[in-house]
């Protein structure tokens, strides 16, 4: 961060100008901060407005009501949707972990024939734009009669250059003067990777972790390829298809939308650092 | 001849114990190849099923008319220049080019979808990313301040990243419709319109729903960038007297380089494969006005069930895109540190 004017002689924190400036400053970023915000805000009012319209809808609705909310539980299997999502969210985190410290750990701190050329293997699927892989691989599930099932939704998920990226960095930073010693003290290459490293690794986990756990269960694109009956939908793809029964139905498409970005904010505000840190380290976003 | 034998017994149990080491050590000696290997194997075999082998599969779909439903397909065969080849996809996607029709095709989505559809998107990317990319180096600026309540401001920006892609196209389908909340403002100047159901506007809409969404993300980039500018460029400026804008412009911004270049790279990448947020907001229409390539290919392949055409275009997309994601390779491979 620059200094700012007034850690110098010459400028005072008070006159017209610096109040001018301040306000101009904060009008700006606080009117800005309202009007990114403002559509959450209006998702929530109109879940809880009974017949909305923009005419109707206060920024402070006067006579709230749950109605939307009764009947979307009521009519739709929002259980199913929501233990869908987390099974699919949940496996995908948990797979990923596993797998990518196991691939990321041998490939920072073993030393094996054809180490940096896997890893170019493995990184080089980062260029290949997700259709290019989701037609053959839908394809191919569908022979294995896999279209519509869990493990149909989950598996394709699990290969993630990403995360192997991530914890491979990782590992890379910690000296290897600390494996040297467990071995030297007779552990294997697995007892030096749980006993020594998988300890010290536990922050980028938590980052891995809840960036791919926020990842999947706003990922739109696949499950609405593999799932085709809404017993099988996830959150994002149960909104579309409500959006598309409901269409004229506001009230009741924003308190499914409500339904669907609540755990994610909260989520978010508890864990913003790991999330974002997992974006920056990646660079991918939704 | 004692000695010898001797010897030779020696020699054949160091064989011996070489060459069991260099069954599971076929390199220099202090490495361990099996468990290298044994702990590759889980990810190796979920890459070849998932990533790489679904590359060659694509590939060989898109040479072929594939029936989902028998699962077998047969040779998409046309003639080009006189030599038979399986590239009829290629051809029923690119055909007619579009200076063979005098461009209409970019104007009107009757002609060849693909190439409207194509246009949509560059026209998504020309607007979207330069707004975001000028709009989160402002708003870093702004927020890398000496300013209260940071934390809250940033995440308020922030939030929208986190959408699922129907959630946005959703909300925001909702904001812009003809009874909406937009219109509710714009009514009393007379600006009030069917934003998705216009096809004049709805690709605007979309790009609006994009720079809402991609601002944010673009920012945290920025923020980390500004970190990593030494305060003694600044003392050197107002030593040699320059503004506060000449700072920003002589100082800050040319020494985000990198910043810039991954964000581009990043963004151009992304908003290439805009996918949730049209089909969520218009499914695409009205008159495929919001029918990006992805949304094309979504629809040919899985809601008219023509894989190989859909691999065609996949394909087709994989090359435009290809030096950016090489861009984005590289630049993941340079942020290396090894102790």
């Amino acid at each position: 961060m620059p200094r700012s004017n007034y850690d110098y002689p010459g400028y005072e924190r008070s006159g017209t100008t610096y109040w001018t400036k301040t306000t101009i400053l904060y009008a700006g970023v606080i009117g800005g901060a309202l009007l990114w915000s403002l559509p959450f805000w209006w998702m929530l009012a109109t879940s809880i407005t009974a017949n909305p319209s923009a005419a109707s809808i206060k920024l402070l609705p006067s006579n709230p009501t749950l109605e939307h909310f009764q009947t979307l539980f009521r009519t739709q299997p929002i259980g199913k949707w929501f233990l869908n999502t987390i099974v699919f969210a949940g496996s995908v985190t948990a797979f990923n972990l596993v797998f990518d410290s196991l691939a990321g750990y041998a490939l920072a701190k073993v030393d094996f024939v054809g180490r940096e050329k896997f890893f170019l293997l493995f990184m080089s699927t980062m260029m290949i734009p997700a259709m290019v892989t989701l037609i053959p691989v839908y394809v191919f599930l569908a022979e294995l009669g896999w279209v519509n099932t869990y493990q149909g939704l989950i598996a394709p998920m699990i290969a993630n250059p990403i995360g192997i990226f991530l914890l491979r960095q990782h590992f890379k930073g910690m000296p290897s003067a600390l494996g040297d010693a467990a071995k030297i003290d007779g552990c294997n290459e697995l007892q030096t990777f749980y006993k020594v490293y998988l300890p010290l690794a536990k922050p980028a986990l938590a980052t891995l972790g809840i960036y791919t756990f926020i990842m999947t269960w706003n990922n739109f694109q696949w499950p609405l390829i593999i799932s085709s009956s809404d017993q099988m939908y996830t959150l994002p793809v149960a909104l579309f298809s409500v959006r598309n029964q409901f269409f004229t139905e506001w009230g009741l498409v924003m308190a499914a939308a409500a339904i669907i970005v609540m755990p994610v904010i909260l989520v978010f505000l508890s864990a913003q650092r790991y999330f974002i840190r997992g974006m920056t380290l990646s660079g991918v976003k939704g | 001849m004692a000695v010898d034998d001797k010897t030779d017994s020696v020699t054949v149990r160091q064989r011996i114990s070489r060459l069991s080491e260099s069954i599971t050590n076929f390199g220099h000696a202090d490495q361990n190849n099996l468990a290298g290997l044994l702990l590759l194997l889980p990810n190796f075999v979920v890459f070849s099923l998932f990533l790489l082998g679904p590359v060659l599969f694509a590939l060989f779909l898109s040479t072929q008319n594939w029936n989902v439903f028998t699962s077998s397909g047969e040779w998409a065969w046309t003639t080009l220049f006189g030599v038979r080849l399986p590239i009829q996809n290629y051809v029923e996607v690119l055909t007619p080019w579009p200076w063979e029709n005098n461009w209409a095709s970019l104007r009107s989505p009757s002609y060849n979808l693909w190439w409207f559809a194509l246009r949509n998107t560059i026209a998504y990317v020309i607007v979207v990313v330069p707004a975001q990319i000028v709009g989160a180096f402002f708003l870093a600026l702004a927020l890398d301040m000496r300013i209260r309540g940071k934390k809250p401001l940033r995440a308020a920006y922030f939030m929208p990243v986190m959408l699922t892609s129907a959630a946005s196209g959703v909300i925001w389908r909702w904001l812009l419709a003809n009874n909406g909340v937009v219109n509710e403002f714009l009514r009393p100047f007379g600006l009030a319109n069917a934003w998705a159901n216009d096809p004049g506007t709805a690709l605007g809409s979309l790009m609006l729903i994009g720079l809402w969404g991609g601002i944010g993300f673009n920012m945290i980039f920025y923020l980390a960038g500004l970190q990593s500018i030494p305060e003694e460029l600044y003392e050197a400026a107002r030593i040699d007297g320059a503004t506060g804008w000449q700072r920003i412009k002589e100082v800050t911004w040319p020494n985000l380089r990198n910043t810039h270049f991954f964000v581009i790279v990043l963004s151009i990448i992304g908003t290439f494969q805009v996918f949730g947020i049209a089909l969520v907001f218009a499914r695409g229409g009205p008159y495929h006005a919001t029918t990006t390539t992805v949304v094309l290919i979504y629809q040919t392949a899985f809601e008219n069930s023509n894989y190989g055409e859909g691999a065609a275009m996949a394909f087709i997309l994989f090359a435009i895109v290809f030096v950016f994601s090489y861009y984005q390779y590289q630049l993941n491979q340079q942020n290396e540190v090894s102790y």
